[in-house]
């Protein structure tokens, strides 16, 4: 039982390594384009500092969705949260907004879509795709 | 002595002669004993809690009375017990007492049959398996102690107040019945009302002659009275503290139309008082409720004699919290009676606090939308919240705020500095319910002074003014932001209402809230104990907490 739960850690841990990783390759590589645009070059230490900071920002992200959700009593994440959550930048703010109104009429446009293609034909590939997307917009 | 009463319907009498008949007359422990052995026995398992308790009231019921002289003589009676049993002692209950039940009142005096109860009880507790509780103390305390358990078991929710009189020493003059009875028990427990009405309110918030939020407005209205009046800042307007949010265009509530009775030096500040209380001045007598002005009116008084800018300091500090209806409805008071010596009243303001007068006619406006509300507010009722009514209101109030100055600059001249534009929101309690429009002026920013004056205490080194100001500055931004954090919390559950739950969100990403500690401990940590009666309901039961029935 405790090695379970010791490799069980090992996993868990290792798995946070390689996501750390990742968020660290892409700040590398966006640190890079930035540095290209105002031709200044980033340290090793600051990249590091600022996947670092990305990560664990990501962890409080992830919490505070979570607490949003549940407190407007829903089990699913929403837009409606994630909009909470960057209401602190205004710019950051408008853009999640702006994302997310192109994505509910992405959504409006394919359920027009479907609904077109389900009455020409062919239901049955479209059903479970046109139910899908209508949870998701809900 | 036989009560043959239908098994379904068992009474402690029927109960106890049960027992009495079925008890194994041996105890496995002294043959001297014997009896009390199988009766402490047979009590503790067979009846468990009801007929101990029964039994505890039967005996401190029939102790009480004046056949306990009975029953000490049946005790020598049966002389061939050489020590009194709890078989023995239930024996003789039954044989002494009457076959009234014991919620019929009986008239027996209690101090007289005292003493001889103390000796039986003694005995009685001795035999400590019996739970028989009966108090070893003087007669004075005696009654006190045991009204104690059957209040506990007749009358459980008063158990808090009752031992709240206890405490108090209840005076014995009133317990003349001296009856253990359960009705008895209730007329002392009511003559025990009769004298402390103040833990009662504590106590049982249902019996509260005000919302308890008024009660946690005093404590900390006081202490802010306290702390203003000792810097003495003319700053703070008389407003603010409104309960309501909707700024009445024009501000026509709610005042009595002061007499304009210009005075020289008064002059400019009380023709524009004059002006605006006379436009609201039938509102106000229509709108303040008699309640609010009554209890307030003593404070009015005190804030009158203090002269003006106490008032409009202690209002304005109050802006801050639950604290608004209250002052409100004292700056309200204090207008009424100030309507006759409002001149004079001036008179002196001016001479201790020149710009303070300069802010009142400014809070006038204030005050006079919040009179409106001010029922409501105090009905406590779950305002709006706070944010859009502040900002609602702050716009209103800039407005009438810049109409004043212009007769009024003389006074306000050194004001400026201060009221210079406030970012925004006022500050808005966490848990306001009603929240009036807040104008970012002095008043408003009164109210941070005072926990400005906290942090340059805390900060054990002098400070300088600039210093103050900007943690006044930050202050304000922080809780503006708290305030519209809660806003926008209430908003995402589709709320219009500021709610506890709002709050514990808000706390538990400020990361005091944690999966370790939650809100409860907390507000049991840091709260005095009438907040956490208002948070945390189990509270209420003042730490007699039984299961549900």
């Amino acid at each position: 039982m405790e090695e379970e739960a010791e490799t069980e850690e090992q996993q868990r841990f290792s798995y946070q390594q390689r996501l750390k990783a990742a968020v660290h390759y892409t700040v590398g590589c966006l640190c890079e384009e930035v540095a290209l645009d105002k031709e200044m070059q980033f340290s090793k230490q600051t990249i590091a500092a600022i996947s670092e900071l990305t990560f664990r920002q990501c962890e409080n992200f992830a919490k505070d969705l979570e607490m949003f959700a549940r407190h407007a009593k829903r089990t699913t994440i929403n837009t409606e949260d994630v909009k909470l959550l960057a209401r602190r930048s205004n710019s950051l703010l408008k853009y999640i907004t702006d994302k997310s109104e192109e994505i509910a009429q992405i959504n409006l446009e394919r359920k027009a879509q479907k609904k077109k293609k389900s009455e020409d034909g062919g239901k049955n590939s479209r059903e479970p795709a046109e139910a899908g997307v209508v949870e998701s917009e809900n | 002595m036989a009560d043959h009463n239908p098994d379904g319907d068992p009474t402690p009498r029927t109960l106890l002669r049960r027992v009495l008949d079925t008890a194994d007359p041996r105890t496995p422990r002294r043959p001297r004993s014997a009896r009390a052995g199988a009766q402490r026995a047979l009590l503790e398992t067979a009846s468990s809690r009801r007929l101990s308790g029964q039994t505890k009231t039967i005996a401190k019921g029939r102790s009480r009375g004046a056949r306990s002289i009975g029953r000490s003589a049946h005790v020598q009676a049966r002389g061939h017990l050489e020590e009194q049993t709890p078989r023995t002692l239930l024996k003789n209950i039954l044989l002494t007492a009457p076959e009234s039940s014991i919620l019929m009142p009986e008239s027996v005096v209690k101090p007289v049959p005292a003493p001889q109860v103390v000796q039986p009880s003694r005995r009685e507790s001795s035999r400590g398996s019996l739970e028989l509780q009966l108090p070893e103390l003087e007669p004075s305390t005696t009654l006190a102690p045991g009204l104690l358990a059957p209040g506990r078991r007749k009358q459980r929710l008063r158990l808090s107040m009752f031992q709240q009189g206890v405490d108090q020493g209840l005076p014995l003059s009133q317990e003349p019945q001296g009856n253990a009875d359960a009705s008895s028990l209730t007329s002392s427990l009511n003559l025990t009302f009769a004298t402390p009405l103040q833990p009662q309110s504590v106590q049982r918030p249902g019996l509260a002659r005000r919302p308890p939020a008024r009660r946690a407005v005093d404590v900390g209205a006081f202490l802010r009275d306290l702390r203003d009046t000792s810097l003495a800042p003319p700053n703070i307007v008389l407003e603010d503290t409104q309960p309501f949010s909707q700024p009445t265009v024009g501000s026509p509530n709610v005042y009595h139309s002061l007499p304009c009775t210009p005075h020289t030096g008064a002059e400019d500040a009380e023709q524009a008082a004059g002006r605006r209380t006379q436009s609201s001045g039938p509102g106000l007598q229509n709108n303040s409720p008699g309640k609010p002005a009554q209890f307030l009116a003593g404070e009015a008084e005190e804030v009158d004699a203090f002269a003006l800018g106490f008032l409009s300091t202690s209002s304005g500090v109050s802006g801050e919290d639950e604290v608004e209806p209250l002052h409100n409805g004292v700056e309200e008071a204090e207008k009424k009676m100030k309507e006759e010596g409002v001149s004079v009243s001036e008179m002196e303001a001016t001479g201790a606090q020149g710009p303070s007068r300069a802010e009142e006619p400014e809070g006038h406006t204030q005050v006079t939308e919040a009179e409106g509300s001010q029922g409501t507010a105090e009905a406590e009722g779950p305002g709006a919240s706070s944010g859009d009514e502040d900002a609602s209101s702050r716009a209103a109030s800039p407005e009438l705020a810049s109409s004043t100055p212009e007769s009024l600059q003389a006074r306000r001249h050194h004001q400026f500095p201060e009221p210079a534009p406030p970012p925004g929101a006022a500050v808005c309690p966490p848990r306001s319910r009603t929240t009036g429009p807040r104008p970012r002026q002095d008043p408003h920013k009164a109210g941070l002074s005072h926990y400005v004056k906290l942090f340059s205490f805390f900060a054990k080194m002098p400070m300088e003014r600039k210093a103050l100001e900007m943690v006044e500055k930050c202050l304000d931004k922080y809780f503006q932001h708290l305030c519209d954090d809660l806003e926008v919390f209430a908003a995402h559950a589709g709320r219009k209402t500021v709610k506890p739950e709002d709050l514990e969100l808000l706390m538990r990403r400020q990361g005091l809230v944690t999966d370790q500690v939650s809100l409860h401990v907390l507000v049991e940590r840091h709260l005095p104990l009438e907040y956490r009666q208002l948070l945390i309901p189990c509270a209420y039961s003042g730490n007699s907490v039984f299961p549900a029935q």
